[in-house]
C-alpha cells in the first residue's frame, strides 16, 4: 500500500535535536554559571531562537512550495502578521508603564492624540485572544487571498507576483499610522509576557524551549500532512495539475487550504519572533524579505521539510557571521547563492546528501520541467 | 427536454462553436453517443479534436451550442472536476501521469474515492482497494512495475498507466486522445487490445490518426473537419467517401 | 511666468529706481503741473500731500518716481519759504524735485521735511502702481495691470481708469479691464450694471482669483438680487472650468507618471511578456543606465560635449545596460530556460549581485546628476501647469515605444525574435540560430530598462536602490497589460498612472499605490492573463 510513513529516521534526528535543545538550552543558560565555558549567553540563545522562527518560515514556506509548486513572495507578510498580532499582546501588557503612563492606550497612540483603543486592537489584553488572532489573521487573509488566486487559476510566475504585491500593500499600509499599527517604528518596548520579564534569560531560554516546540510540532503536522493521501494529492497539483483535476480533485480548495495552513505556521513563526527579538515593524512585511525565505528552502533542499528548516538556520547563521565580518560581502554571498542554489544545487543540501548516499535511489522531486515549446509565458507580441 | 435522441444518449453535442481570437476551431460541431458505445474520431491537424475533448470536459467553454451527458446534465456549467466526478474521463495526447509517484500511488489517486480535501487528510483507506488497485494494474500490464516511479516507466508503459487510472475512476465515459501515438507495433496491439476490452463495460472516444489501429479497434468511425462533423458511419463507408477523400488526400 | 507676488516694497525700489532713470534720461522739465503738484507737499498739511501724489502722478513728470519714492523713503523736503521742493537722494546730495538737476545753492539746513502717515505711504505705493500702469514699458505695464488685478485696491481704481482710457494695446488693456472689474467686486459699492459687468468679466477670466472676487461681489451687504444671482452663476461656472483645468492636470500628472511607468516597464514588456523570462534585476538594468548617465555627465563635464551629456548618455546606458542583459542571459537564464521560478529566484540573487557591485564602486549615497538647460523650469497652457522634465519625459517616452516597435515590426532582427517566440522549433529549422535571437532579445530588453535609467536619473534618486522601487510597478504594468502585448502594456501603464493621480487628492499617495495594487491583485483573478490577452490553446496551459 502506497501509504507512507509519517516520520522518517530523518524526521525523528530531527525531532530528537529539537527536544534536546529545548532542554539543554535553557540549561546551559540557567544553569551553568556564567564562567564555565559551557554556558551560553541570553544573546546566543535568543539568536538561535531567532533562526528557530525562521526555520518554522522555512518549513511552512515548503509546504506550499516544495510540496505543491506554490512559490510565495508573500510568506513574510503571514509571518510579520502573526508577529504584529504578538506585539499587539505585549504592547497591551505594558499597561501604564508607558513613557505617556496612560493605562489604556498605547504610547504612539496617545503620540497621534488618540482618545479611544481602535476596535482592531480590542481583545488583545488576553494572551488567548492574541494567540487566536496569531492564527485566524493570516490564515484568514491566505484563506481569502487563496480562494480567489486559485479559482481564477493563477499559477506560477503570475502568482509569485500577486503574493509579491500583497506583502507590498501590506507594507505601505502598515507604514501610515492611521492605520494604528505605529506607523514607522512599529511596535516595540515590551515590558513582558504573560507576567514574565521579557528581557530575563529565564523568559528568553523559555521562549526558546517554545521555539523549539512550536518548530518540532510545525514539522509534525507538516510530515502527516504530506504523508496522507492529500498530501500524495498535492504532489500530484504539482507535477501535472490539469491531470490532477481531470481526475475529479478541485484543485483550488487543495491548494487554499494548504496554503492557508501554510500561512498560519507562519504566523506562529513571526509571533515566536517578536518577544526575541524585541520589536516588529513595517520592515519585515519587505518583498525582499520574502524571497530571502525561500532561498533558506531551497539552500535547504525544497520537498523536504527537514532541509528547510535546516536551509533557514544556515543561511541566517552565515547572515550573522558576515554581515559582522565582511558587512559589505554579504549581498554578494547571499546574491551568488541564489544564482549557485539554482543552477548548481537546485535540489538543495539534502537533494546532494540523498544523491550520494543513495545512488540507486529515484530522483528526488524536482519542479516538472517544461519543454520551452510548451510554456505557458511566450505569446506573439500584438499585432 | 423530450428529445429521445437526447434522452437515450449518453453525450450529445450540438451545434457547437468555440473561437479563439477570431479562429474559428469548433464550426457547429453536433455529435451523439449511445451508452456503453466505442467511437473512433479522425481529421486532419486542425479538426477540431482536441477542441471537442475540451469541450466535453469542460476545459473550454463553448461560444454557442449546448453539451449535455447522460441526457440531463449540462456539461457547458461544469468545470473539470465536476465533469470528471460526474464520470467522464480523459487521457491526453502526451501520456500524464504523476512522474514524481509510484506506479502504485498513480492508481491510488485516481481510483474512484471521494475527492475533498477533509476525505484525503482525514479518511481511511476503504478496505476493497487494494484489491481493486492490484486487478488494474495486472490489466494494464504494470503489476511487475507497481514500485516504480512512474517518471522512470517507458513511453508506452506511461500509456498504459494512464488508461489504468482512467479504469480506476470508473467512468461512465473515456475519452482517448490519440493512444499508440509514438508506439511499437506490438505497444500498438496491446493497447488496441486494452481498448476494446475497456469498452466492454465504458463508452469509448477515440481519437487517432493511425488507421490501421482504427480498423482494428472497428467501431463507428466520425471524421471531422473544420471544425463540424464531414462523415460518419463504418470506416469502409467513410474512407469510401468522396468528401472524406478529398481532406485526407487532396490537401 | 512665475506667479510668486514679490514683497510689494522691493518692487517699488525696483520700479522706482527704473522710473528714476528714465526720468533722468528724458532730461528736460516739463514747466507747469509738476510745478503745480509739488506745491501741494511744501503745505505740510496731510490731505494737502494726498492731493499732491495725484496731481504729480497725473502729471506724468518725469521726475515723479523718484519723487515719490524719496517722500516714501521721507527724503523729500521742501523750501517753507521758496515752497520748492527737494529730492535728497543717497549720497545727500539736494536735487530740484520738479527737474531732477542739482540744486548746488541750497542746503539741507533751511529745508523741512515732508511728513508721512500710514495713509500716505498706501497712497504712495498705490500711484507708484499707477505710475506702472502708464509707464511706456509694454511688459511694465502689463505687470502693474496684473498686480492692480491682484491687489485690487479701491485706490488705485483712478488710475486703473486713467490707464484704460490712454491704454492701445489689447492683452493690457483686457488686463485693466479685470483690474478694474477686480476693484468694483472687491469694494461691494457702485451701481449694479456696474457690478453684474465686473461679474461677468471676472466669470470669463475663470479662475481662482476672480472665484474669490465673485464671491465677494455676491456677498456685499447691499447686493441686489440681480447681482446676487449673476455671482453665483458665475461662481459656479467658474468652479466648473476651475475642476476642468484640475482634471486636466491631473489627467497630465496621470500620463507623466504613466510614462514613467511605461519608460521602466517597457523593457521587462520584451523580456518577460515577449520571452517569458522573469528577470527580478530588471530594476538593477534601470539603475545602471542611471548609473551610466552620472559617469557620462562626469566623463564630458569639462568638455566640449558637457550640454549633451544626456544625448551621449542614451546610447552608453542602452550598451552598458544591454551588455550586462546578455552576460546574464549567456550565463544564467540560458540554463534555466523552461523553469520560470528558478529563473526568477537566480535573477534575484543577480540584482543582490549588482546592486552591492554598484555600492561599492560608487558609494551607498545618492549621486547628483544634473538636469540640462532645456528640462529645467515650467509653463502654463490654459489652466495647466507644465514642468518641462516631465514634458520631455512624456516625449522621450514616445520615441522609445515607437523606436521599440519599429525594431520589432521592420527589422530582420524584430522579425526573428517574433518568429523564435511564435515557434522556436519551426524558427530552428528554418535555420535561424535561436540561442542568439535570445540573448540579444533579452538584451534589447535590457538596453531599453537602461534607457530608461537615463530618463528616471532626472527624476528620482540615482542610488543602488533606484531600480527596487520600480521592480514591482513594472511587474504589474505588464501583468495588467497582457503579457506578450507591447501596446497592452502602453494602455496599462498610462491607466494606472492616470487612476493613481486621480484616486491621490481624495486617499492620498499611500492609499492610492495601495488601491491600485489591490485592483491589479483582483483583476488578475478575473483576467489572469490581463488586459488585452491573446485568446487560444497556445496560450493556455
Amino acid at each position: 500500500m502506497p501509504s507512507q510513513r509519517i516520520l522518517s529516521g530523518r524526521g525523528l534526528v530531527f525531532l530528537a535535536v529539537l527536544v534536546a535543545a529545548a532542554v539543554l538550552v535553557p540549561v546551559l543558560s540557567l544553569a551553568v554559571p556564567p564562567a564555565s565555558p559551557f554556558h551560553l549567553s541570553a544573546y546566543a540563545v535568543t539568536l538561535v531562537g531567532k533562526y528557530l522562527c525562521y526555520a518554522l518560515l522555512a518549513l511552512a514556506l515548503d509546504l506550499v512550495w516544495g510540496y505543491c509548486g506554490i512559490l510565495s513572495l508573500g510568506h513574510g507578510a503571514f509571518f510579520a502578521l502573526g508577529g504584529y498580532a504578538m506585539g499587539m499582546y505585549l504592547m497591551r501588557q505594558i499597561g501604564a508603564r508607558g513613557t505617556y503612563a496612560n493605562p489604556n492606550l498605547p504610547d504612539f497612540m496617545v503620540f497621534l492624540n488618540w482618545h479611544d483603543l481602535p476596535v482592531t486592537w480590542w481583545g488583545f489584553s488576553s494572551f488567548t485572544y492574541a494567540m487566536a488572532m496569531v492564527l485566524l489573521v493570516p490564515g484568514l487573509l491566505a484563506l481569502v487571498f487563496g480562494y480567489f488566486a486559485f479559482r481564477s487559476r493563477v499559477t506560477g510566475v503570475y502568482l509569485s507576483i500577486i503574493t509579491q504585491a500583497l506583502t507590498y500593500a501590506l507594507l505601505l499600509a502598515f507604514f501610515r499610522n492611521e492605520m494604528g499599527f505605529g506607523g514607522n517604528n512599529g511596535l516595540t518596548d515590551f515590558k513582558d509576557i504573560l507576567g514574565f520579564d521579557i528581557q530575563s534569560a529565564g523568559t528568553r531560554a523559555a521562549l526558546f524551549s517554545a521555539s523549539c516546540a512550536a518548530l518540532a510540532l510545525g514539522y509534525v503536522v507538516a510530515a502527516a500532512v504530506t504523508a496522507s493521501k492529500f498530501g500524495q494529492v498535492l504532489v500530484a497539483i504539482r507535477d501535472a495539475e490539469s491531470r490532477t483535476r481531470f481526475l475529479g480533485y478541485r484543485v483550488e480548495t487543495y491548494k487554499a487550504a494548504v496554503f492557508t495552513l501554510s500561512a498560519m505556521m507562519a504566523g506562529v513563526a513571526g509571533a515566536l519572533y517578536v518577544p526575541q527579538v524585541g520589536i516588529i515593524n513595517p520592515g519585515e512585511f519587505a518583498p525582499a524579505n520574502s524571497i530571502e525565505a525561500v532561498i533558506w528552502v531551497a539552500v535547504g533542499g525544497r520537498g523536504t521539510l527537514v532541509g528547510a528548516a535546516l536551509g533557514a538556520v544556515l543561511v541566517n547563521w552565515g547572515k550573522t557571521f558576515f554581515t559582522g565580518v565582511f558587512p559589505e560581502y554579504w549581498l554578494f554571498l547571499l546574491g551568488g547563492l541564489f544564482v549557485g542554489v539554482t543552477l548548481f544545487l537546485p535540489q538543495g543540501i539534502l537533494g546532494l546528501v540523498d544523491r550520494l548516499t543513495a545512488p540507486r535511489r529515484p530522483e528526488p522531486p524536482a519542479e516538472r520541467p517544461v519543454a520551452p515549446d510548451e510554456q505557458v509565458l511566450p505569446a506573439p507580441v500584438a499585432e | 427536454m423530450t428529445d429521445p435522441v437526447l434522452t437515450s444518449s449518453l453525450l450529445y453535442l450540438d451545434d457547437v462553436r468555440v473561437s479563439f481570437d477570431g479562429y474559428k476551431a469548433l464550426r457547429g460541431l453536433s455529435l451523439v453517443l449511445a451508452p456503453n458505445e466505442m467511437r473512433a474520431i479522425i481529421g486532419p491537424n486542425g479538426a477540431g479534436k482536441t477542441t471537442m475533448m475540451d469541450v466535453i470536459t469542460g476545459k473550454t467553454r463553448p461560444d454557442t451550442g449546448t453539451v449535455f451527458f447522460g441526457g440531463s446534465v449540462d456539461l457547458t456549467k461544469r468545470d473539470e472536476a465536476e465533469i470528471a466526478n460526474l464520470g467522464i474521463g480523459r487521457k491526453f495526447q502526451k501520456p500524464t501521469v504523476f512522474e514524481n509517484h509510484s506506479v502504485d500511488t498513480n492508481v491510488l489517486l485516481a481510483l474512484k474515492a471521494p475527492r475533498g480535501a477533509f476525505d484525503t487528510l482525514f479518511g481511511r483507506a476503504a478496505r476493497d482497494r487494494r484489491e481493486r488497485i492490484d486487478g488494474i494494474l495486472r490489466r494494464i500490464r504494470l503489476w511487475d512495475h507497481r514500485a516504480r516511479r512512474a517518471g522512470d516507466l517507458s513511453h508506452g508503459q506511461k500509456q498504459w498507466l494512464e488508461i489504468g487510472m482512467l479504469l480506476a475512476q470508473d467512468p461512465k465515459l473515456l475519452l482517448v486522445d490519440e493512444p499508440v501515438a509514438g508506439m511499437t507495433d506490438s505497444e500498438t496491439a496491446t493497447t488496441a487490445e486494452l481498448l476494446r476490452e475497456i469498452a466492454r463495460d465504458h463508452a469509448v472516444v477515440v481519437v487517432e490518426h493511425d488507421m490501421a489501429f482504427v480498423r482494428d479497434l472497428g467501431v463507428k468511425v466520425t471524421v471531422l473537419h473544420e471544425g463540424a462533423v464531414l462523415a460518419e458511419g463504418p470506416l469502409d463507408q467513410v474512407s469510401a467517401d468522396p468528401r472524406v477523400v478529398e481532406v485526407y488526400l487532396g490537401r | 511666468m512665475p506667479r510668486k507676488r514679490m514683497p510689494s516694497t522691493r518692487i517699488v525700489a525696483a520700479l522706482l529706481a527704473l522710473l528714476a532713470g528714465i526720468g533722468a534720461g528724458l532730461g528736460a522739465a516739463r514747466a507747469a503741473p509738476v510745478d503745480d503738484a509739488l506745491a501741494h507737499f511744501a503745505a505740510d498739511k496731510f490731505p494737502e500731500t494726498d492731493v499732491g501724489i495725484d496731481a504729480l502722478v497725473a502729471s506724468g513728470a518725469p521726475t515723479a518716481p523718484a519723487v515719490l519714492g524719496a517722500l516714501s523713503d521721507g527724503r523729500l523736503f521742501f523750501d517753507p519759504g521758496s515752497r520748492k521742493v527737494y529730492v535728497v537722494d543717497a549720497a545727500g546730495t539736494l536735487d530740484d524735485a520738479a527737474t531732477g538737476a542739482k540744486a548746488a545753492d541750497v542746503t539741507q539746513g533751511g529745508l523741512k521735511k515732508v511728513r508721512l502717515n500710514n495713509a500716505i505711504r498706501s497712497k504712495i505705493a498705490a500711484a507708484v502702481g499707477g505710475l506702472d500702469l502708464v509707464s511706456p514699458d509694454r511688459t511694465k505695464r502689463l505687470a502693474a495691470a496684473d498686480t492692480a488685478f491682484a491687489a485690487h485696491d479701491a485706490k488705485a481704481r483712478g488710475a486703473v481708469e486713467a490707464a484704460l482710457a490712454k491704454e492701445e494695446d489689447p492683452a493690457i488693456k483686457a488686463m485693466l479691464v479685470q483690474a478694474r472689474a477686480a476693484i468694483v467686486a472687491a469694494s461691494g459699492t457702485g451701481p449694479e450694471a456696474e457690478r453684474l459687468d465686473a461679474i461677468a468679466t471676472l466669470k470669463a477670466r475663470g479662475d481662482g482669483d476672480a472665484l474669490n472676487l465673485v464671491d465677494q461681489a455676491g456677498a456685499a451687504p447691499d447686493a441686489s438680487p440681480a447681482v446676487k444671482a449673476a455671482a453665483a452663476s458665475a461662481a459656479a461656472a467658474i468652479r466648473f472650468t476651475l475642476a476642468v483645468w484640475q482634471a486636466l492636470q491631473n489627467a497630465w500628472y496621470g500620463l507623466s507618471l504613466g510614462s514613467v511607468l511605461l519608460l521602466a516597464a517597457i523593457g521587462l514588456a520584451i523580456t518577460f511578456g515577449v520571452m517569458g523570462i522573469i528577470n527580478m534585476a530588471h530594476g538593477e538594468m534601470v539603475m545602471i543606465g542611471a548609473y551610466t548617465t552620472y559617469v557620462v555627465q562626469q566623463a564630458l563635464a569639462s568638455s566640449a560635449l558637457g550640454g549633451a551629456s544626456l544625448l551621449v548618455a542614451v546610447p552608453a546606458a542602452f550598451l552598458v545596460a544591454g551588455a550586462v542583459g546578455i552576460a546574464i542571459e549567456r550565463l544564467i537564464i540560458r540554463h534555466l530556460y523552461g523553469r520560470p521560478l528558478e529563473t526568477l529566484l537566480a535573477t534575484w540573487g543577480v540584482s543582490l549581485i549588482l546592486q552591492q557591485l554598484v555600492r561599492t564602486v560608487f558609494g551607498a549615497d545618492n549621486r547628483p546628476v544634473a538636469a540640462p538647460a532645456f528640462m529645467a523650469g515650467s509653463f502654463h497652457v490654459g489652466g495647466l501647469e507644465i514642468t518641462a522634465g516631465r514634458m520631455w519625459i512624456v516625449v522621450f517616452t514616445v520615441g522609445v515605444f515607437a523606436a521599440l516597435q519599429i525594431v520589432l515590426r521592420a527589422t530582420p532582427f524584430g522579425l526573428r525574435m517574433r518568429a523564435v517566440t511564435q515557434n522556436r522549433r519551426m524558427a530552428s529549422a528554418m535555420g535561424i540560430s535561436t540561442g542568439r535571437i535570445d540573448a540579444l532579445a533579452f538584451g534589447l530588453g535590457s538596453g531599453i530598462a537602461g534607457i530608461a535609467g537615463v530618463a528616471l536619473s532626472q527624476i528620482d534618486n540615482v542610488s543602488p536602490n533606484l531600480g527596487q522601487s520600480y521592480i514591482i510597478d513594472s511587474f504589474m504594468v505588464v501583468v495588467f497589460g497582457g503579457v506578450g502585448n507591447l501596446w497592452g502594456t502602453l494602455v496599462a501603464a498610462l491607466s494606472l498612472g492616470v487612476a493613481d493621480k486621480f484616486l491621490e487628492p481624495f486617499a492620498g499617495a499611500v492609499l492610492a499605490k495601495i488601491a491600485i495594487l489591490v485592483f491589479i491583485v483582483l483583476f488578475i483573478q478575473k483576467r489572469p492573463r490581463g488586459l488585452f490577452a491573446l485568446r487560444g490553446r497556445a496560450v493556455e496551459a
